[in-house]
């Protein structure tokens, strides 16, 4: 629990409408998306502008307290789950769209605004903002760029990182940097924001986001194939990418996801043993060419039916059965455990194989949707946690195709971070000087070890000299770390 | 402690009636320390605790449960006890996925986990399993408007209706409201769902109206001397038009296709009668018989979403009684609001052995007026009305009932008119039942929203299928000194099918 | 030479690179005239780390080198005791056409790497003009090079997807992998492109790819004044074409603004019939000769036809000020006597002016006056490539404003001895 002068210091800076300190409301916000780990923080607060969150984040750094930010709380590794004795910054209040600057091609927001409303906010102008999470609806841009979220259509669009350009950023000691150009490009000095991005909340906390915006494409064709198996459905990915084009998207689900879409939110989409969605976008004449391609690839393919999105409507629809996925998932099934690995595009057949010889082999049902383009997959182990047991069964199951992946080339995460949960897969995947080597870049931006601490790095490397009166490292005091 | 006493609640102290915003929703940050040092020392049970350290004052009124043992040896003793709480099953459904979030009134609002439905089944699976009912979540969970749009958000299928009203049927069993809190209700209570006493309570109003007292005194600043609950139902008070009875039974015109009974509401009879005339004359138009029993009452949906329990169930089953020997083809319902209720009626109404089958017969009957018009298919020949309408979407029709696309199928059949959709449809308008008399705040400011949305369309007019938010429509709409005629979509049916100029509708 | 490089031998460092790779500097190896005393050419990263450990041991400046294509980039070296090359360092680890990815050595040539992607109809989107004359991989991200096609594939950093560097301790360490969609762990490969090799020698890197286009055409309006220029620009960007490049080329003899289009054959017909339709509203519309075409992007490297004495910067500015970039260039030139020549992508912000003509100061004051009004506008200034005696009145970079203080961090925690390209990045790093 906070102390009373904490609460009454954080009060003066927030007002008392701004901060949570009671038992059962902190409870609530004691897990984000992932409900495997729970910490309940001392004390929660929700600023409304960027010089609240400065002045919180240097109270926590003067009084060496821990502190973690926090969108909308739809992460799925973990990212802002809070850590014990340590403030929690939620950041859904700061949820202003500060300026709309179309014939700069920029849209400036505060960390809370959520990632549609940027695009719906610039939609009569003819132009979106390109990364579309699937919890696009509710996820915020400070999170997303935390993350470096996907998408489904960042196949061709990029992530994240490839359309934030320049944030201003609250560092853990409490000072105030813009990094990264903003309005202009290439700006001098080290590609900081590119660290920043996708730094899972451990480097600072970002109070304004420029981002880069961009044309609605003059033509959108997006159509639904069905096949056996999730096999024929990765020869017509591999003809696809092979033939030379890049679609906006490509995205695959097997039989058992589709069940639970289905039962969920009813896109009618056809029987199979696979379906892939495929969008392209672009010029008109592009996108015809190269869509009756696609079309006879996924027919040499095997698939035994195509579907074309007839409007808007059909198009939404279709996306709406895949970003609803993994919720979905609650149809079919009491709890899952979600992957996020990925592997070059060329391993998929294999390792798709490993993965239901590992589900049948330890019992468990593994349902697969994936951006089949990049090769991130997203097996869900569906378990039920009233099943003594089954937990962790599942999550040896999980662990297990996440090393399968890793053999064959792959990453650990490809849009969900690493986060509290994968945090012990990283010596799989990294060597200790590689690991080192990235806490150096943390050791500059958070010596402390205040911000987000007990993420990403199994083993967080303490960073040394430190300025002022000798103090014991909250992660040295809890016994998590050596200064080294 | 004492001090907990004097100013946990926001209600205790001062004007009684003050609003209840986020920014008063604090308390003593002691508490939280005190809660937590008695589990901290394993407190075995209610007696070795001082009551209100443990849990609210009002929530030991009843039995506490069986306390349950945690993880760290202690025993708690949760908010919920056995009768009916919210299904631990049901609670499960949800992933956490936060897809609800955004289509929250009161997290739009106040940004707040705990405002949120993900936070509120958050704290639903604490109370259940262990945590004590206190003030703080009785809050969060009042502050619900029900509105569900939530469900409908949903893509794992929670239910949450079922949720918040297991839930609230607890708040009211087991949870002392202040005596100003639970004096402000009984009346609401006592007046909403009986029509005479509405009508009685309501014609003094005429005269106020007529002679346009209110407006004096708004300008006077007298208004702003009243309690704000009291100024909200000032404010939501429509123009009152005369009566019109709807006759027991009205033939149909042409050959019966149907028969059907009327349920005319509470709210909807006194302050919108015309709407129930005119859905009438749609019914009999389009071929039914319709059939309107004197001695039906209220349907009991205010009292359901109050936690009411065993009035609800007095009202239910009062109604079942006065429609089910009357040989219906359906029982069709005007107000959104009623609808979903009614249609919930062999749920709610499961354990009454006597009546539990006659309830889900009863429900299997309920159609909203314009879902069982297309239903049916229109005959009747429609005039044009050349006019743009934009049409709000009642939460109890889109959300509740997942009626989307009646209404507006039965707007565009109607030659020359044309319906406009309203940003943030999915948003509630803030009326909610009795939620803008309760919660005034959070419901003016989301009813200014919808508003300002409303207008931003441009269209003429305004029709939606809910007295509930006609009503709040309009006030907004007159705080912000604009004005839109408003109809609900039987009326714009009725004067399409009656062949009158639009200037009619436009005119209300 | 001074007392540092006096406790390492030439033999030293034949030791680790072989008696062949190590070798005593000459003149043709001084960067902005500061002449090291020693070049190695490490073979592979176990020599690559065993030779900065040495120098990091015994406190030698070093200077990372690729295809000395872009030395001239940033300020004269503070100080400068070894070169070590990647030369030896140019193969391709692995490219597996299906997965569009290749993971290659630093010193691998781009030329020579995007001829052999080509053999399976793939390219890497990055066309700097260094590429021409000799530009490596690790010289091309460590300068953070760029060319026309950005427009369509973004710069190094939004390609790189992986990469192995050594610190200048001997640390290897490698961050991302070769997987486009990869967020395990910190992006250390954005954070090494454009870093100048302050921060470490990149080892090899690995990218995304791209299918090599089946064909294009190339747009070209001519304008009247810079108004129409930066009308021009904004009629493209916001409207539905989709070209590869939005090209600039401003000067006494030309003014045009030119597309390139590629793409699959009838989506390039089209889109240049709606290109050529878009922009008869602001000049004169052709299409271009494939010869004419080849012209594109900014200035050629120096050491060719232009003076000695010439300046070129890089304005980067927002994307719709591209009429006052021009204005204030051409404004601040002709007050002080300086012919400017300007060419750049003009659908990213980004203008390279080379200004010859009038003296030393007057070029200092024209790059002092649009750095003055182009940072306060929210872009930057750099001085790409200026005589030394330039470089040492103007410091290259410009203001980096708020960051400084934790670009300096950065660069302590990576290396913390201050070996690596000493005094030639932004803030005197």
């Amino acid at each position: 629990m906070a102390s009373k002068r904490l609460i009454d210091q954080m009060t003066a800076i927030l007002g008392p409408e701004g901060v949570i300190s009671e038992r059962e409301q902190l409870r609530s916000y004691e897990c984000d998306g992932l409900m495997n780990y729970r910490v309940v923080p001392d004390l929660v607060v929700l600023p409304e502008t960027a010089e609240q969150v400065q002045k919180i984040v240097k109270l926590c750094h003067d009084e060496g307290i821990p502190f973690v930010a926090r969108g909308s709380g739809t992460g799925l590794s973990g990212g802002a789950l809070p850590v014990e004795a340590g403030v929690l910054i939620v950041l859904s209040r700061m949820r202003r769209i500060l300026e709309v600057d179309i014939p700069n091609q920029r849209v400036v927001v505060e960390p809370g605004v959520i990632n549609i409303w940027v695009s719906q906010a610039i939609a009569d102008e003819g132009y979106y903002y390109a990364p579309d999470p699937a919890s696009q609806i509710i996820s915020s841009i400070g999170g997303n760029l935390a993350e470096n979220s996907g998408g489904v259509h960042c196949l061709k669009y990029g992530f994240t990182t490839n359309h934030v350009v320049g944030a201003e950023v609250v560092l853990p000691d409490g000072s105030v940097v813009d990094i990264g150009g903003g309005k202009a490009p290439d700006a001098p000095g080290y590609e900081l924001l590119g660290a920043f991005v996708g730094s899972e909340g451990t480097l600072g906390i970002a109070t304004k986001i420029t981002l880069r915006v961009v044309r609605k494409p003059e033509a959108v064709s997006t159509l639904l194939a069905a096949f056996k198996d999730t096999e024929e459905a990765g020869d017509a990915v591999s003809g696809i990418i092979g033939s030379g084009i890049v679609p906006a998207a490509i995205e695959m689900m097997d039989a058992l996801c589709i069940e639970a879409v289905e039962t969920a939110v009813h896109p009618g989409f056809p029987e199979a043993g696979a379906i892939l969605i495929v969008e392209l976008d672009g010029p008109q004449a592009e996108v015809e060419t190269q869509f009756q391609q696609t079309i006879e690839i996924c027919e040499e393919a095997g698939a035994s039916e195509i579907r074309i999105a007839e409007d808007d409507a059909e198009r939404a629809l279709f996306w709406k059965g895949r970003k609803a996925a993994f919720a979905a998932m609650g149809r079919i099934s009491n709890d899952y455990y979600v992957q996020d690995s990925v592997v070059p595009r060329t391993e998929l057949g294999a390792v798709l194989k490993r993965i239901s010889e590992i589900g049948r082999e330890a019992g468990m049902r593994v349902a697969n949707v994936f951006h089949a383009g990049d090769g991130n997959l997203h097996p869900l182990v569906l378990y039920d946690n009233d099943v003594p047991g089954e937990a962790e069964k599942a999550e040896d199951v999980a662990g297990e195709i996440v090393l399968i992946c890793l053999e064959h080339g792959g990453s650990l995460t490809g849009e969900h971070g690493i986060g509290k949960d994968k945090m012990k897969y990283m010596p799989k995947m990294f060597t200790t000087d590689d690991l080192n080597v990235m806490q150096l870049l943390r050791c500059a931006f958070d010596p402390h070890h205040l911000c987000n601490p007990g993420k990403i790095f199994p083993t967080p490397r303490l960073c040394g000299e430190r300025p002022g009166p000798f103090r014991m490292h909250p992660v040295q005091k809890a016994g998590l770390a050596e200064n080294f | 402690m004492d001090n907990r006493n004097d100013s946990l609640d926001p209600r205790q102290s001062g004007n009684p009636y003050d609003a209840m915003d986020a920014t008063e929703r604090r308390t003593d940050p002691s508490t939280a320390q005190d809660q937590a040092g008695a589990q901290a020392v394993g407190a075995g049970s209610p007696q070795d605790l001082p009551d209100d350290t443990f849990a609210s004052r009002g929530a030991v009124r009843q039995t506490v449960g069986i306390g349950r043992s945690t993880e760290t040896g202690s025993y708690v003793f949760p908010a919920f006890d056995d009768h009916h709480p919210p299904e631990k099953d049901l609670i499960d459904d949800c992933v956490h996925c936060g897809f609800c979030l955004p289509t929250c009134p009161t997290y739009v609002l106040f940004g707040e986990e705990m405002d949120s439905p993900r936070g509120r089944i958050y704290l639903m699976n604490k109370a259940l399993t262990e945590e004590p009912m206190n003030d703080q979540m009785v809050r969060h969970w009042d502050l619900c408007l029900g509105c569900m749009a939530c469900v409908t958000a949903c893509p794992s299928g929670v239910q949450y209706d079922k949720l918040i009203e297991a839930t609230r049927g607890q708040i009211e069993r087991r949870y002392q409201r202040s005596p100003q809190d639970r004096a402000f209700r009984e009346m609401i209570f006592q007046l909403f769902p009986y029509p005479n006493r509405l009508r009685l309570a309501a014609a003094p109003l005429k005269l106020y109206q007529r002679f346009g007292i209110g407006d004096r005194l708004r300008k006077a600043g007298v208004m702003d001397m009243l309690p704000k609950r009291l100024k909200a139902m000032e404010a939501l008070m429509p123009m009152l038009t005369e009566q019109q009875e709807v006759p027991e039974v009205t033939a149909p015109v042409g050959e019966k296709r149907r028969r059907v009974g009327f349920i005319k509401g509470c709210v909807q009879r006194v302050f919108f009668s015309d709407v129930n005339s005119a859905t009438v004359r749609v019914l009999a138009a389009e071929g039914c018989e319709v059939v309107a029993p004197k001695g039906q009452g209220c349907c009991g949906a205010l009292s359901v979403h109050a936690g009411r329990e065993e009035e609800f169930q007095r009202f239910a089953r009062n109604l079942i009684d006065e429609f089910e020997d009357q040989g219906l083809d359906n029982i069709i319902i005007n107000a959104a609001g009623c609808g979903s209720t009614l249609k919930e009626y062999g749920y709610l109404l499961r354990d009454d052995a006597e009546y539990a089958e006659r309830a889900s017969a009863f429900a299997a009957k309920v159609r909203d007026v314009t879902e069982f018009i297309q239903e049916l298919g229109p005959v009747a020949e429609r005039h044009p009305l050349p006019v743009s309408a934009a049409y709000h979407d009642a939460c109890h029709l889109g959300h509740s009932q997942g009626i989307r696309r009646q209404p507006r199928q039965t707007l565009k059949q109607i030659p020359g008119m044309e319906v406009r959709e309203i940003k943030e449809a999915e948003l509630c308008c803030g009326s909610a039942g009795i939620y803008n008399m309760v919660e005034p705040e959070p419901a003016t400011e989301l009813g200014d929203r919808k508003a300002k949305n409303v207008l931003n369309t441009g269209a003429r007019m305004v029709v939606t299928s809910n007295p509930g938010c006609m009503l709040q429509i309009q006030a907004s709409l007159k705080r912000m000194g604009e004005s839109m005629p408003m109809a609900h979509p039987m009326e714009v049916l009725d004067a399409s099918i009656r062949g009158e100029p639009v200037e009619t509708l436009l005119r209300q | 030479m001074d007392t540092r490089t006096q406790n390492v031998s030439l033999e030293d460092l034949q030791n680790i690179v072989g008696e062949q790779h190590a070798r005593e500097a000459a003149a043709e190896d001084a960067i902005d005239g500061v002449e090291p005393r020693f070049v190695a050419e490490p073979g592979s990263v176990e020599e690559t780390s065993a030779l900065l450990k040495l120098a990091d041991g015994a406190g030698l400046a070093v200077a990372p080198r690729g295809g000395r294509t872009m030395l001239h980039l940033g300020n004269p070296p503070r100080e400068l005791d070894l070169v070590v090359s990647t030369a030896r360092m140019d193969e391709v680890i692995e490219h597996v056409p299906g997965d569009q990815v290749v993971r290659v050595q630093a010193g691998m040539r781009l030329g020579e790497l995007q001829e052999r992607l080509a053999g399976s109809n793939q390219m890497i989107g990055v066309d700097p003009p260094e590429e021409r004359a000799g530009a490596t991989i690790g010289g091309v991200v460590a300068a953070n090079s760029s060319g026309p096609r950005r427009y369509r594939y973004g710069t190094v950093r939004d390609l790189i997807i992986g990469i192995t560097v050594v610190l200048a301790d001997g640390t290897v360490a490698k961050a991302g992998g070769k997987v486009v969609k990869n967020v395990a762990g910190y992006d250390l490969a954005k954070l090494f492109t454009g870093s100048l090799g302050t921060l470490g020698v990149i080892a090899s890197a690995n990218f995304r790819l791209h299918p090599l286009p089946e064909a294009a055409q190339t747009v070209t309006v001519e304008l009247a004044d810079t108004a129409a220029a930066g009308q021009a620009a904004q009629a493209v960007l916001h409207s539905q074409l989709v070209p590869s490049a939005v090209e600039l080329d401003w000067g006494e003899d030309a003014r045009l603004l030119t597309l390139l289009i590629e793409g699959v054959a009838p989506a390039v017909e089209a889109q240049a019939e709606m290109a050529s339709f878009l922009l008869k509203g602001f000049g004169e519309v052709r299409v271009l000769s494939d010869e004419e075409a080849e012209n594109l992007g900014p200035l050629e490297p120096a050491g060719g036809s232009a003076g000695a004495d010439e300046v070129t910067v890089k304005i980067s500015a927002p994307l719709a000020e591209l009429t006052g970039v021009l204005d204030s260039t051409w404004g601040a030139c002709s007050r002080r006597g300086v012919t400017p020549r300007a060419t750049g992508q003009a659908g990213i912000g980004v203008t390279y002016v080379s200004l010859s003509g009038g003296d030393e100061e007057a070029k200092v004051q024209v790059v002092e006056e649009l750095r003055e009004i182009w940072v306060r506008r929210g872009g930057s200034v750099v001085v790409r490539e200026a005589p030394a005696a330039f470089k040492r009145r103007v410091e290259v970079w410009g203001p980096v404003g708020t960051r400084l203080e934790l670009t300096r961090r950065v660069k302590e925690k990576f290396d913390p001895r201050g070996i690596l390209n000493p005094g030639r990045f932004v803030g005197g790093i």
